[in-house]
């Protein structure tokens, strides 16, 4: 033992500052990592905001209007016909005139563009259809639309910057100004937008149409989709025999999770449209695309589920005596469904953000009316937010952007649903 | 001292041991092993379940060979051996539980009285309600203890009323010996109870259905000693109205609760004896040096 | 032969347990047999050196007797020896109480020469007692040789032997009554040497008994209080 012996102390300390800095340096990278994606997420979400969130407010002029019956070419209030039928612009433009005090033709020409004069008749028949007898005849207050152009300059204004191209002549600016300063024209928030379906005007343009096109769709996604496939996977964990038959529709499940979805679009328009004739631009055969292409989904995540429920509890009930149903109804099942639950909102969230299938079966038309069933002629959310990007219209590219808002905010509803659903289900054991 | 050390194997000292028995040879290999029989007393003549020519394969793989045991009424027989010999397949035999696995096949007659239980025309589900089985790790369902128990009378729908229903549950845990320790949280979930009171929850279960027999793989080889010590009891308790039939790993436990013993060991029955005769005197080489661990 | 193959556990330390006991047991086994044989040469040869030093390993014996119980005691509470190994250690702790026997019987026969050694002339019943005392000292040679080697057919011969050793005693016994009947001066002498005579006996019965654990370790029969015929039968029945 003449050799001095290296203790193993020493040798581990000497290695000991690398493998420091080593782990140091990958937990870095991680970091680095996490960062780069909170910082795509913070620059996406606060462009979209940035955009999307001046699409909820409209600037509206407060005018009074002479509801007068003859310019209406209203006589009979209790008559519908007459009320959708009434000349609600001829009454807005005289407000107009009025509250600019104008009466040249050009300055009542100039006047009248300020105005959406179209969008703040609806208003009106709007309230005419509620109580057309209490307000008829009598000179009210009304919140007049003031046309895009006027909004858009005066949302520019505020903002820093170049104020903006404008075309409004001289007079209009300084009738404009003055409103403002009045406190007639304000910034309102904007019901409209929630209310109305499509419009070929920016300022009358609303998501509902949308809204309840998607909602329909995910409706007729859901009701097909979550028992179909709870169905599917239970058949396949639970009772179909391991041969190459069931090998291979395992396989086909899993093929057609990454089947691109426009595939399932162009299967609908073969097969629903095409062949069984289903009306076209309906949530109905929207939804059964949409169904096609969330079943996989479903399908996977609802075996995963089956799949981690415990085989000490499936043996526990079998040598008890129950029967093959009763363990999958009494003790499989309640114990797969957080996981099922989960996989089938996140797989509707998918459905409800898809736009290729559903422009493949029609439902990318311009529907101005808003949906009562699933098969009135309906378009969804994302379809809406990519015809209004498509619009040169500077309005619609804004109210793209709120649409936009909306749909992340259902999908963020969704997924909390999602999360909500899976803890609550979970925490009673 | 004659005490030779030898490196020779196991096997062959074996069956030098007891050159002049009747058992053939105490070395199992492919040639003979149809020809083996079980050494000792592997029948009973009041048996409530006996097992005849009971061969299991998975799949072109055979798990048991030829074995023949009955277990007799209101016994308590224990079935040891080293891990992989068979022993729980067997015992998963007793109330087809290796039903569930596709590639298993099992040929033999098993008697549960005069009713042959491996006829494939025999529905699994009134069997199992009169051959209950506990497992190895406590697995009460996700749900309340009362529940828990009474899950398998409700599913054979031996109550009528809910006070029957409560009567049951209350007895069988009262023979589980849990029912003061829970009688004030009966809605609690089972799973918020100790490993051992676990164990004994299973158990209640099981005898809620009034079993005839029950089945025990392993039933506390998860549980510390004095789980162990109280399932132990309760198994002895039992007896007095099942039979039971119980598979372990822990020798000692088996010479605690067992009437009879046999041992596994590699898909053969080698014996079967009185518990005191197998661990005082066992009549096989390989019972020998597994009981004393001289292999494992 | 048999085997019982102790030095074939999967915990190396369980064999050396094992093989310590047996060891040390044989090594209070052949204490005790020189014991045996220095005290019967003590008695014939008139030394009371020589019995005096049986009266001294008596401590030692003692002393082992109650190590040996203390590593019984320690092998069932850490092993919790089963078949075998169990009747290997109940035998052990059996017979270890008949060698400690045999050495209190040895150290009679020592304390009987140096009571003899007083008297002058040499007194009848010496032959018997150096016939007895090898025969005597043969047989708890045998009984130790078989328990080493579990020999069965050797401890047979050992309880048959005993049998042959009460007969000698008996008849040593009726030679000294006869004589002590002759002269009644003779009488406290001659009850020395039937004390003697008396604990070789005592001797070949433990000796026999160690046999009989040897069945019982080997075997597992319990074969006490049976004639060796019937010993004999039992074996037999059992190898057949």
């Amino acid at each position: 033992m003449t050799k001095p012996e290296i203790k193993t102390i020493d040798k581990v300390n000497r290695t000991l500052g690398k493998r420091y800095r080593a782990e140091k340096r990958f937990r870095l990278y991680g970091m680095l990592s996490i960062g780069f994606g909170l910082l795509c997420v913070l620059f996406l979400f606060t462009n979209i905001i940035g955009k999307g969130l001046s699409g909820f407010t409209y600037h509206y002029l407060q005018i009074s209007v002479e509801m007068d019956a003859t310019t209406l070419e209203i006589s009979d209030t209790s008559d519908l016909n007459q009320i959708l039928a009434g000349n609600y612009s001829a009454v807005v433009k005289r407000g107009a005139y009025e509250y600019f005090d104008v009466s040249s033709r050009r300055d009542k020409s100039a006047a009248r563009k300020l105005l959406s004069v179209d969008g703040t008749g609806y208003l009106l028949q709007d309230r005419f259809k509620v109580d057309a007898k209490e307000i008829i005849n009598t000179k009210s207050m009304v919140w007049a639309l003031v046309d895009d152009k006027v909004d858009f300059y005066l949302k520019r204004l505020g903002e820093p910057g170049e104020p903006g191209k404008h075309e409004f002549s001289e007079k209009q600016l300084q009738w404009i100004h003055a409103a403002v300063e009045s406190g007639d024209l304000q910034k309102r928030f904007n019901w409209a937008f929630f209310n109305n379906g499509d419009s070929a005007h920016s300022e009358e343009a609303g998501i509902r149409g949308a809204v309840m096109g998607s909602f329909y769709l995910l409706l007729v996604t859901l009701a097909l989709s979550f028992p179909i496939g709870i169905a599917t996977a239970i058949y396949l964990e639970e009772y179909a025999p391991k041969n190459k038959w069931t090998d291979l529709i395992e396989v086909n499940i899993n093929n057609l999770a990454a089947v691109p979805s426009i595939i399932f679009g162009l299967l609908g328009l073969a097969i629903f449209l095409a062949f069984f004739g289903f009306p076209r631009s309906t949530p109905l055969v929207g939804g059964f695309v949409l169904t096609l292409m969330t079943l996989p989904t479903i399908i996977i995540s609802s075996r995963a589920s089956i799949k981690a429920v415990p085989p000490s509890i499936r043996e526990a009930a079998y040598g008890l005596g129950s029967s093959k149903m009763q363990v999958t109804l009494h003790h499989v099942l309640p114990l797969a469904m957080p996981g099922m639950l989960t996989g089938t909102i996140i797989g509707l969230a998918q459905a409800l953000g898809e736009s290729a299938p559903l422009l493949m079966i029609g439902m990318a038309a311009f529907i101005p009316e808003v949906p009562t069933g699933v098969s009135d002629p309906a378009t969804a959310l994302p379809m809406q937010i990519f015809q209004w990007f498509r619009n040169a219209d500077a309005g619609f590219s804004e109210k793209a952007s709120a649409a936009i808002l909306v749909l992340l905010m259902f999908l963020i509803v969704m997924n909390t649903l999602a999360v909500w659903a899976r803890r609550r289900l979970e925490r009673r054991w | 001292m004659n005490n030779s050390v030898t490196t020779e194997s196991i096997a062959p000292l074996a069956s030098e041991k007891t050159p002049e028995k009747a058992k053939t040879s105490n070395v199992i290999t492919e040639e003979n092993s149809d020809a083996y029989t079980t050494v000792g007393q592997a029948f009973s003549e009041n048996a409530k379940m006996s097992m005849r020519n009971v061969n299991v394969f998975y799949d072109e793989k055979q798990a048991i060979y030829d074995v023949n045991l009955d277990i007799g009424t209101n016994e308590v027989v224990a079935m040891i051996g080293p891990s992989g010999c068979g022993k729980s397949t067997f015992l998963r035999c007793l109330n087809r539980m290796n039903d569930t696995i596709d590639t298993c096949k099992v040929t033999g007659k098993f008697l549960l009285e005069d009713q042959d239980i491996n006829d494939r025309k025999m529905d699994v589900v009134p069997l199992r309600a009169r051959v209950g089985m506990v497992f190895q790790k406590p697995n009460p369902f996700p749900k309340s203890i009362y529940d828990n128990v009474a899950y398998g009378a409700r599913i054979h729908g031996l109550a009528d009323r809910k006070s029957d229903l409560d009567d049951i549950v209350e007895t069988s845990l009262q023979k589980a010996g849990l029912w003061n320790e829970v009688k004030d949280r009966l809605q609690q979930p089972g799973t918020s109870l100790s490993g051992g009171q676990q164990q004994r929850l299973c158990i209640a279960r099981t005898i809620a259905v009034s079993p005839e027999v029950i089945l025990m793989d392993e039933p506390c080889s998860a549980l510390d000693p004095i789980a162990t010590a109280r399932i132990e009891e309760l198994i002895d308790e039992l007896s007095q109205n099942y039979t039971i039939a119980i598979v372990t790993h822990s020798m000692q436990q088996a010479a605690r609760v067992s009437h009879r013993t046999a041992y596994f060991h590699l898909g053969k029955l080698i014996e079967v004896n009185e518990t005191e005769k197998v661990f005082t005197n066992p009549d096989h080489g390989l019972t020998e040096a597994y009981i004393t661990g001289r292999f494992g | 032969m048999d085997k019982l193959n102790i030095d074939q556990h999967i915990s190396q330390q369980y064999n050396s347990a094992l093989d310590d006991l047996k060891t040390e047991f044989l090594e209070l086994g052949g204490i005790v047999e020189q014991q045996i044989v220095n005290a019967v040469k003590a008695i014939t040869d008139v030394d009371t050196v020589l019995a005096q030093e049986v009266l001294m390993t008596e401590k030692e014996v003692d002393e082992r007797e109650m190590q040996l119980d203390d590593l019984c005691t320690q092998i069932i509470a850490r092993r919790q020896p089963t078949a075998s190994d169990l009747r290997l250690v109940m035998a052990i702790s059996k017979s270890t109480r008949d060698l400690e026997r045999i050495g209190d019987e040895a150290n009679k026969i020592a304390k009987m020469a140096i009571a003899i050694s007083d008297s002058e002339d040499l007194p009848h019943g010496f032959s018997e007692l150096r016939n007895l005392g090898r025969h005597v000292q043969e047989i708890v040679n045998d009984s130790l040789t078989a328990f080493a080697r579990y020999d069965i057919d050797m401890a047979l011969k050992v309880v048959n032997k005993d049998k042959e050793i009460d007969r000698e005693y008996a008849t040593a016994m009726r030679e000294l009554i006869t004589y002590m009947m002759e002269d009644p001066r003779n009488i406290s002498r001659s009850m020395n040497v039937i004390w003697a005579l008396r604990s070789l006996e005592r001797i070949g019965d433990h000796a026999s008994n160690i046999s009989e654990q040897i069945f019982y370790l080997v075997k597992g029969l319990d074969v006490r209080h049976q004639t060796p015929d019937e010993m004999a039968q039992q074996v037999n029945k059992q190898r057949k």
